[in-house]
């Protein structure tokens, strides 16, 4: 008994410590975030309050980012783009697993190809033909988020679903479901983990990405977050006070999101599943 | 499973709601503040009734971006039919692949910016001849090189800029140097090498305790070193951008003395005994990180670090001046100064919309309302006449506003060097150089046989 | 399971239809653009054939060089990162207060892109290391960045760990998959925490592997935000990594035909290197 109690004591610390080391970058984030343009120049690694301290930046911050409005086309566009991957992304990956031809092996490695793909080669092509189809609005932009995102939520989906019983479905087929019903009745309930692993992937890449939304809603009414964002940063003068500010502001939605989806994951759901 | 549907139709309907709000945002917000919007929205419905003008502005700075959309807020309410939407790419590098992308968007701006000539050459299908404009007449001699191709005038100079060593007065008086007798290059190394002394025996620390060395170098910045620097040694050897451009080969006649103002700053930084080290200085440790905290007495920049200076430390900003950048044996007392961008307009937009977007353009520069803008708000120094009584506020534009009316410049050749060489080559050989990867004589070898080939 | 290719187009089609038109089209016209002498402005550009790929082979030792660093910086980060980001799914996936609190912290470096990051990281390389370098006399840590080897070595750093947070949520779904029941028997059987983890944990997890290693591997040579914002391919354009060279290519020397080039045989060459991965990795997987 004591030395299990023992081996989680420093398994606890050794946690802690890990957990201080990557969250130095973010400490540098949030102490200075209260500084002034000055304090930060001054002294980096210092802590904020003395005679550089201020609560301006975020009040600053929030006005400059159009907070209200920046955070709905945000909120808007990710979550939209994110419900699109899973649902298409998930029902593709199952039907490319349990399809064993050659197309459908093809198309796999398609989606997994895709994936190496550096923006920039794609970047003038792509707004080329997005112009061409005039899509080049919020609803267009989720379209290209699904495109871009089908590739990894596939690949994850895929990985897991092979993990899943063919079993189960034969069952149910038997019992007289057809191939939608086994997919959203059977398959999708036991993808939970993997749905919410592509969720928070996909959430957090979206909601912080700047280039996709500068080339193609580039238009103060459709602004996102990290649109406004870049405002702070101009030619010569970068206004780090208030971007390190805007920031936090920027990353408390995504992290409320991700604590809260984490609880969601369930162990042993296959556990259970294989013992009914 | 039903927990699930239920979140995600909520989610839905959350979603299909704020849709709803963001598709009314359409008319809703069309500025950077709030409250004006509102009034706005009105006021555009009624204008829609008439014959209105869109113009659009797809431009790269964000340090005039809010002041240009009130700017156009302004015209727009003389003017009556005319709407000015305004893009602005943040971010500060990548204006031309945005340019680009935009273009390929098939939703081409009416106006844009264009530097040198590069790249009025690159976009010549696009842009309209401005020949016949009234402000052709009102500018500066020389400013309009970079953008005339024969004989006939393409952009508009958004401002003049200009740059050389900008200096904290207060350590140089404090130190007992007279600015006033430093007038060539001796004189340069003499006063650097009395406050370097003073420096390090401590003699000013009580007043300035952050300070350690008299110059910082940005070495990371290849377009401080490879652009900026060597434009003071090529200035004197081709007498403009074009010249520049159109030269197949270079002398590099005035390389020693290039070597001697980069190896002056090297060697009086807090880097002098590691200069490879200077290869990681980013502008910001130079600038907000070194001058504007008084952690160096000199730097090499231009006018345009004064917004960022002064949101630092508004008495260190008002008490910069800016010193020639000595090329021994040829002009020794004077900065270069050009036209780092300018504006032109869409040849193939509409007949209307490139009406509208001259007469802004023109309105911007030339009437007094515009001209206000132009000097108090963009903090511009403009290469036009009629600014007499509208000279610039801040100490670094009234410094590169003194020396171009004494005559003291020298042109901004860089603007004609080929594609990339200035950074790509130059700036990358100067880093090797500093690192003591090569010596100066294949420095000088490399670049040489680098422009030729790229001609 | 019925092989009706009507509900194949249902399920596999719409995301089709947006890979489809987003990503694959756009390759082809930019292949197209590959044999031209392109410069991104309008949509007519001269056909030149194969001397970019030549060029490309003959001239350009840029981006060979570019080549080799990247390789060889996304064989050593796919390793650290994999090894990082499975220890610490291991790690929070155990009985312990504080897991959920935990599992967000390592994922916040996520968080944190573009400017800001190259911003906090060059303090961290450039002033904190000299500061710790200079107080404890270790001469190694000052200067960073301004060598080849400590900007590969802040890269690596960087990409370790922004990336592993990322693995760690990937790994810590297929562990979470893993019946407790195998586990329990295995140690009624005798065996301890190292041979459970050998033979039924990391077996089991193996499709995780697949995934971790695949997109550290791709996301390792596609690197560009941080490899711009940190090194900026400095110095002296020795950490260029092949996505900067390539967009150097594009926006500053205006030779969009030539960086077409240069992606076509990146993507290739990559290409061959992870589907191998895939492939030998699938192999070894567990279909239950």
């Amino acid at each position: 008994m004591w030395k299990k109690k023992i081996k989680k004591i420093v398994l606890f610390i050794f946690s802690i410590l890990l957990a201080v080391l990557f969250l130095s970058p973010l400490y540098i984030v949030f102490t200075n975030s209260f500084k002034t343009q000055k304090g930060i120049f001054m002294n980096v690694l210092s802590l904020p309050f003395g005679p550089f301290f201020t609560l301006e930046n975020y009040k600053e911050a929030f006005i400059q980012l159009n907070f209200i409005h920046s955070f709905k086309n945000s909120l808007f566009i990710t979550i939209f783009s994110t419900v699109f991957i899973i649902i298409f992304a998930s029902m593709a990956a199952w039907m490319l697993v349990r399809t064993k031809t050659l197309y459908s092996q093809f198309i796999f490695f398609l989606f997994a190809a895709s994936m190496l793909i550096p923006f920039q080669s794609v970047m003038l092509p792509l707004i080329n033909v997005m112009g061409w189809l005039k899509m080049l609005h919020p609803v267009g932009l989720i379209f290209i988020y699904v495109g871009f995102g089908s590739s990894l939520s596939i690949i994850l989906y895929h990985g897991f679903i092979k993990g899943i019983p063919k079993a189960l479905e034969e069952a149910a087929i038997i019992d007289g479901c057809n191939t939608f019903q086994v997919f959203w009745k059977i398959i999708f309930p036991l993808l939970k983990p993997t749905t919410v692993t592509v969720s928070i992937l996909n959430t957090m890449w979206i909601w912080n990405d700047f280039l996709l939304p500068q080339l193609v809603i580039n238009k103060p009414q459709w602004h996102t977050i990290p649109l406004r964002m870049f405002y702070f940063f101009g030619q010569y003068s970068k206004k780090w006070n208030l971007a390190l500010a805007g920031l936090v502001i920027a990353m408390i939605p995504i992290v409320i999101f991700y604590l809260s989806a984490q609880k969601h994951i369930i162990k042993g759901v296959t556990d259970g599943s294989i013992k009914s | 499973m039903k927990y699930k549907k239920s979140l995600v139709f909520s989610l839905i309907t959350v979603l299909l709601f704020s849709l709803f709000l963001t598709g009314c945002g359409e008319k809703e917000v069309n500025q950077t503040d709030g409250p004006t919007a509102q009034k706005e929205t009105q006021k555009t419905e009624k204008e829609d009734k008439k014959e209105t003008v869109e113009v659009d502005i797809f431009q790269f700075k964000v340090e005039v971006a809010k002041a240009l959309e009130e700017a156009a807020k302004v015209y727009e309410e003389e003017k009556g039919n005319v709407k000015i939407n305004i893009q602005t790419v943040g971010g500060g590098d990548d204006y031309g692949a945005a340019l680009r992308a935009k273009f390929q968007s098939r939703q081409e701006p009416d106006i844009f910016n264009v530097g040198g000539p590069q790249d009025v050459e690159d976009w010549m299908d696009t842009l309209e001849d401005l020949s016949d404009q009234p402000w052709v007449d009102l500018a500066l001699p020389g400013m309009l090189s970079g953008a005339t191709v024969d004989g006939k005038v393409y952009a508009l100079p958004f401002n003049v800029e200009g740059y050389g060593f900008i200096y904290n007065k207060r350590i140089f008086k404090d130190a007992g140097i007279d600015v006033s007798q430093i007038k060539d290059f001796a004189s340069l190394e003499k006063a650097v090498q009395e406050l370097d002394g003073k420096i390090k025996a401590g003699d000013l620390k009580d007043k300035y305790p952050l300070l350690e060395a008299v110059f910082e170098m940005p070495a990371k910045e290849r377009w401080v070193t490879g652009l900026h620097a060597s434009n003071a040694a090529l200035s004197q050897e081709f007498d403009s951008s074009i010249a520049a451009y159109e030269a197949k080969e270079i002398d590099f006649k005035y390389a020693d003395a290039y070597k001697a103002i980069i190896d002056l700053q090297a060697n009086y930084s807090a880097n002098s005994e590691t200069k490879d080290r200077l290869v990681a200085v980013d502008y910001a440790t130079q600038v907000d990180e070194g001058l504007a905290i008084e952690r160096v007495a000199m730097i090499q920049q231009g006018n345009w670090i004064y917004g960022g200076v002064y949101d630092i430390d508004p008495e260190v900003a008002d008490n910069l001046d800016i010193l020639p950048m000595p090329i021994q044996g040829g002009k020794e007392d004077c900065i270069p100064v050009g036209v780092p961008m300018h504006w032109s307009i869409n040849t193939k937009s509409t007949p209307e919309k490139k009406e509208a977007a001259k007469d802004f353009l023109n309105w911007l520069y030339t009437s007094e309302t515009g001209k206000d803008f132009v000097v108090n708000q963009f903090f511009f120094i403009p290469p036009f006449e009629g600014y007499e009584d509208l000279q610039p506020k801040d100490s670094l534009g009234k410094a590169v506003k003194r020396y171009s009316e004494e005559g003291k410049t020298t042109p901004w050749v860089f603007m004609g060097y080929p594609t990339a060489w200035g950074e790509d080559v130059l700036g990358v050989e100067i880093q090797k150089y500093l690192a003591e990867k090569v010596t100066w004589e294949e420095l000088v070898e490399e670049v040489k046989t680098k422009w030729t080939e790229s001609r | 399971m019925k092989k009706n290719k009507g509900w194949f187009i249902l399920f596999v089609g719409p995301i089709l239809l947006a890979f489809l038109v987003v990503q694959i089209i756009p390759i082809f016209i930019g292949m197209y653009y590959s044999f031209t002498d392109w410069d991104g402005i309008g949509n007519q550009a001269n056909w030149v054939g194969l001397q970019n790929y030549i060029e490309i082979f003959t001239q350009d030792e840029g981006f060979l060089h570019a080549f080799a660093f990247t390789t060889i910086f996304a064989i050593v980060s796919v390793f650290i990162i994999n090894i990082i980001g499975f220890g610490l799914a291991l790690l929070v996936t155990k009985e312990m207060k504080g897991n959920n609190f935990l599992r967000g912290i390592f994922f916040m470096p996520n968080l944190i892109g573009g400017l800001i990051l190259g911003f906090i990281w060059q303090f961290i390389f450039i002033k904190a290391f000299d500061w710790i370098g200079a107080q404890l006399g270790v001469s190694a840590l000052q200067g960073w960045l301004s060598t080849t080897m400590t900007g590969f070595w802040g890269l690596v750093i960087l990409m370790s760990w922004q990336l592993s947070g990322y693995m760690m949520v990937i790994y810590i779904s297929a562990l979470q998959g893993i019946p407790e029941s195998l586990k329990e028997a295995a140690a009624i059987d005798g065996a301890n925490y190292l041979q459970r983890l050998r033979h039924i944990i990391i077996p089991l997890v193996a499709p995780a592997f697949t995934v971790g290693i695949f997109l550290s591997l791709s996301n390792a040579f596609k690197l560009f935000d941080q490899n711009l914002a940190l090194t900026n391919g400095g110095p002296y354009n020795s950490t260029q990594m092949l996505a900067l060279n390539i967009y150097s290519t594009a926006f500053t020397y205006n030779k969009l035909g030539l960086a077409q080039a240069k992606a076509v045989i990146f993507l290739f060459t990559v290409a061959i290197i992870t589907l191998t991965q895939l492939y030998y990795n699938k192999k070894k997987e567990v279909e239950m």
